[in-house]
């Protein structure tokens, strides 16, 4: 282990005594921390140049003047800090997402008899977010992040920063509001190879429905998470009519089965196979299982039954 | 993460603001064009903003750069010095504000704006200066924390606010580190004032030179005395000594000739005052004769005049203490003597023939300067600014024809009388008397109370000061020049405005020394807050001076003081409800009034019901109430307190109005 990763390790632990996780932060003295921000330090060399030329003159009015500017410094890590203390975060859910999507995270900025202006919120390096918060007031705010590989996504410690009254001085805290989405795998859309068993009739469907699919074309229904990004009607998103995916009617009443072990090849691959077929089923409205080795999902249909083989398609041979 | 930031629009407003007023106390001694340059400028970043007009490109912000460049050394003649580097300062502070992109440039702007408020001190440091500058530094905070809004904020005035209480909390703070952050003496020697003319004494004289100054009403000097201020006609306050006359213009002696210190013996009681004196850009102090001071590199000359170590650039405070009966070199260098004797090798025939016959009339010095000081004051010489001229022999002219003069006309003709006669004299320059300020003990001496006087040498007395102008117009010496020159109405002609034209208005005087009391006060006491005073303050207060108590008492009081704001805008003992759980306090103190108050151990729900049920004529708003507060304190439904407090006044309206609290109503309840 290098010394840089080991002080992050230590780093880590000693915050997470200081700050542990928890969906509700409210930011008091032992959460908040506090330095002169680069400003602050160009701040102080102006003042450094003041008291010079109030020394060199002896200029009672400069000295005064430099003092009264490092007064104001001075008072202001008080409010900077004021402007941080008092605030509680909550954390709001996520939705799922797919793997390549931005993965929204909500979050609940509340006040308490003061308000708080300017309170930027981030994950570094990704940029921040801006927040004002009234007093006794709530704000809701998302922030997105990408998700990169499926299983939970459990975003590092937010870091809540606030530069205001003066910018001269930057207070901030790392806070863990042990927020996770669940990131389904990509779908990727393949045909079902014949040798795992498919029916031949299903494959045809799906190069049917791939494939121009006019005949079953139902209408268009407005984006819900989960939906294949093959479905999206970029025509209507184009005329500013929103994100809309096309609607198909079911072909056929038959079952099937998803059956992991039925493929050949790489997991991930597979599974986003899988992923893909699952919301292909769903979407034809037509009932299907899902067979991984240490568990299925029984044959059935509907969001919910979706959203179950998905998350076991997430969390596929991941712990916990 | 701010630099590329965009500068917000609170922030903008706050800028221009802060640079006019930054500007305008600089007017005085800026060239004009230079509002012209901020006018174009301004207007320009206000197209920038309103997206009218882009940012300058680099030819056209190297060519703005040479304009102001030239502009600055066509009205100043050069780029280096205090005068050019300030309007090149207040340049670039303009310049900037077109190529003004994002955050980080507004703060140089910013920084700039603060350095050249201190430069205004240089030139002004009055009391009204002082209070203004707040102005501009108020709008610089205004701008700084503009910068630092999000994009949300649109209450200029409220930006503004914040920084005022910004300023106001820190002003404790700035005070105690006034007091006691050690004034350092200056690294390296700043020049100040290049050239400029001042009004005031000059080296060298012609008698029209005083009449000029008599014009003006600008502050001389002020001293204030440790016991009760003497009588007026002994106020004589000497700057220097003139030696030389050419025939029409007085001058002092060579700084060689009056480098060795004379011998003087103290006698009689001394006087203390200390002295705050307006910069003079010349060497000397004044002080009543014969004075020591306790200014380091003070030195007294040959001719008892007190010079500074270096001309006198700014205010300055010394410490004097005189002997006025003290006897001033009983026995003088021949050299000294005899420079005191010369007169021009021709002209004023008329005089020095009087001079020879008075001379053989009266064999004493005394005898002879009393016989003069007669002669003034029975013979028709008449005290007036407005003399006629004189023509070539100027003494002549004034002692036997015109004989109308003010003191410089007198004194002038009376030293050349009595060297004519073989006594030593000379003139001394100075002021004579100011204005006593009753209130705050001390005397306000200024240019039109500049005065000339005589001094003449015998043996074993030594000098002796001697003043031909009472003998003419004996109010000038015992009540000031406004009171000799009553009858002619000449006093301050060229100042209309001037205040103290008005003194026989009982309030307007009043109210004109209470400020002038105040101005003094500044000036002795923030102004002259420097090194020396500095120490004899803190002495008084601690005793003993420690560098590490005057840290501890720096970082104590610091400390002390930043805890007690700390705990005022924090109030750490006001517990924190949240919104919610606020608006659910508020509901039970509604129904407290009514007599119902929650039971211990009971919850929201099950009070409220039981509250439904006493109130009954209420029941549907209260239970509406609890409905929307559980739903949303549980549920973990985005939280509106808005609908709450619909809730809550629909509540207190419904409720019957009372003035005190009901009796409780479990009582009749259980009864």
């Amino acid at each position: 282990m290098s010394f840089t990763s080991w002080r992050q390790q230590r780093w880590k632990r000693w915050l997470h005594r200081r700050i542990p996780a928890s969906s509700s932060v409210l930011l008091d003295q032992r959460r908040i921390f506090i330095i002169p921000s680069r400003t602050g330090v160009a701040f102080g060399g102006a003042l450094a140049l003041m008291l010079l030329a109030g020394i060199n003159y002896q200029n009672s009015l400069a000295y005064g003047l430099t003092f009264f500017l490092l007064a104001v410094f001075v008072v202001a890590i008080l409010h900077t800090y004021r402007n941080l203390a008092g605030l509680t975060l909550q954390a709001a859910g996520s939705a799922p997402v797919f793997v390549g999507e931005h993965a929204a995270f909500r979050m609940r900025l509340l006040s308490s008899t003061r308000g708080h202006q300017a309170i930027t919120l981030s994950w570094p390096p990704e940029p921040a977010q801006a927040q004002d918060v009234p007093p006794q007031g709530v704000v809701e705010c998302e922030l997105n992040l990408l998700a990169v590989q499926r299983g939970w996504l459990r975003p590092q410690r937010l870091r809540v920063e606030s530069q205001f009254p003066l910018g001269l001085l930057m207070a901030w805290s790392w806070v863990d509001l042990d927020q996770a989405a669940l990131v389904y795998p990509q779908p990727l859309s393949d045909a079902l190879p014949l040798s795992a068993g498919f029916g031949k009739d299903q494959q045809e469907e799906g190069g049917r429905a791939r494939g121009e699919g006019a005949d079953d074309f139902q209408g268009l229904r407005s984006f819900q998470p989960g939906d294949s990004q093959t479905r999206l009607h970029w025509k209507a998103f184009s005329r500013g009519q929103g994100l809309l995916v096309k609607d198909f009617v079911s072909l056929s009443g038959s079952e099937q089965w998803l059956d992991l072990q039925a493929l050949d090849g790489d997991v991930e691959a597979r599974l986003s196979l899988l992923c893909h077929w699952v919301l292909e089923f769903s979407e034809r409205q037509q009932p299907y299982g899902l067979r991984l080795p240490g568990g299925e999902v029984a044959i059935s249909s509907g969001v919910s039954h979706r959203d179950a083989c998905l998350q076991a398609l997430a969390l596929y041979g991941l712990e916990t | 993460m701010s630099q590329v930031q965009p500068i917000p629009r609170i922030s903008l407003i706050w800028l221009l603001i802060a640079q006019v007023l930054v500007i305008i106390p600089h007017l005085v001694h800026l060239p004009l064009w230079i509002i012209g340059l901020w006018l174009v400028c301004a207007g320009w970043r206000v197209q920038i903003y309103r997206m009218r007009a882009g940012y300058p490109n680099g030819w056209a912000k190297a060519l703005l750069m040479l304009l102001a460049g030239f502009g600055v050394f066509f009205s100043r003649g050069s780029l280096i010095g205090l005068d050019a580097g300030i309007v090149l300062l207040v340049a670039a502070f303009i310049l900037k504000l077109v190529e003004m992109r994002n955050r980080r440039d507004a703060l140089v702007l910013i920084l700039l704006g603060f350095f050249t408020v201190v430069t205004s001190y240089l030139f002004d440091d009055s009391l009204l200066a002082a209070f203004y500058s707040l102005l501009p530094v108020c709008a610089l905070l205004a701008a700084l924390i503009g910068l630092q809004q999000s994009l949300f904020a649109e209450q200029p005035l409220a930006t503004l606010r914040l920084s005022a209480t910004m300023l106001l909390q820190a002003l404790p703070l700035m005070l105690l580190i006034f007091v006691f952050f050690p004034r350092i003496d200056p690294l390296w020697t700043m020049p100040l004032m290049s050239g400029k003319a001042l009004s005031g004494l000059s080296d060298s004289m012609t008698p029209g030179d005083i009449a000029e100054l008599s014009r003006s009403d600008a502050l001389a000097f002020r001293a204030s005395f440790n016991g009760p201020v003497p009588p007026q006609d002994k106020l004589y306050w000497r700057a220097l000594t003139m030696e030389r006359f050419d025939g029409r213009r007085w001058s002092q002696a060579t700084s060689r000739e009056l480098a060795s210190a004379p011998a003087w013996q103290k006698q009689g009681e001394p006087w203390r005052y200390s002295i705050v004196m307006r910069p003079t850009d010349r060497q000397w102090l004044f002080a009543m004769d014969l004075a020591q001071t306790d200014l380091p590199g003070a030195r007294l000359l040959g001719d008892f005049s007190l010079r500074a170590p270096a001309a006198v650039d700014r205010s300055l405070l010394y410490q004097a203490e005189s002997w006025p009966e003290a006897i001033r070199e009983p026995e003088a260098e021949g050299k000294t003597l005899q420079r005191n004797l010369l007169l021009p090798e021709r002209g004023d025939p008329r005089t020095r023939a009087w001079a020879a016959q008075l001379k053989t009339q009266y064999q004493q010095p005394d005898a002879l300067v009393q016989a003069l000081l007669q002669h003034f004051n029975r013979e028709e010489f008449f005290y007036t600014l407005r003399p006629p001229r004189t023509g070539t022999d100027t003494v002549d002219t004034f002692l036997f024809d015109t004989r109308r003069g003010f003191c410089a006309h007198y004194a002038g003709a009376m030293t050349y009388v009595l060297r004519a006669a073989g006594i030593p004299a000379r003139l001394v320059a100075g002021y004579q008397g100011g204005e006593v300020n009753k209130a705050g003990n001390f005397v306000s001496v200024r240019q039109f109370d500049a005065h000339a006087w005589v001094e003449y040498w015998q043996p074993g007395k030594g000098w002796q000061t001697v003043d031909p102008t009472f003998q003419v117009a004996p109010q000038r010496i015992e009540v000031g020049l406004e009171a000799a020159l009553a009858d002619e109405g000449s006093f301050l002609e060229g100042s209309p405005l001037s205040l103290l034209r008005y003194r026989q208005l009982t309030w307007l005087n009043e109210l004109r020394l209470s400020w002038d009391s105040l101005n003094y006060g500044w000036q002795r006491w923030v102004l002259g807050y420097q090194s020396r005073q500095q120490l004899d303050l803190l002495k008084d207060w601690f005793g003993e001076l420690h560098a590490e108590r005057l840290a501890l008492v720096l970082v104590g009081g610091g400390g002390l003081l930043l805890g007690l704001l700390a705990l005022w805008l924090l109030k750490p003992w006001q517990g924190r409800p949240g919104p919610l759980q606020r608006e659910y306090l508020r509901f039970e103190r509604l129904l407290a009034r009514q007599g119902l108050s929650r039971r211990r151990g009971e919850g929201p729900r099950d009070f409220a019901e039981r509250a439904a049920h006493h109130l009954s004529a209420q029941a549907v708003v209260i239970r509406h109430f609890i409905k929307l507060w559980e739903a949303q304190q549980y549920a973990g439904k985005p939280v509106e307190v808005s609908h709450l407090k619909q809730a809550l006044s629909a509540l207190r309206k419904a409720l019957p109005w009372r003035f005190v609290h009901a009796e409780p109503r479990e009582q009749e309840h259980l009864k």
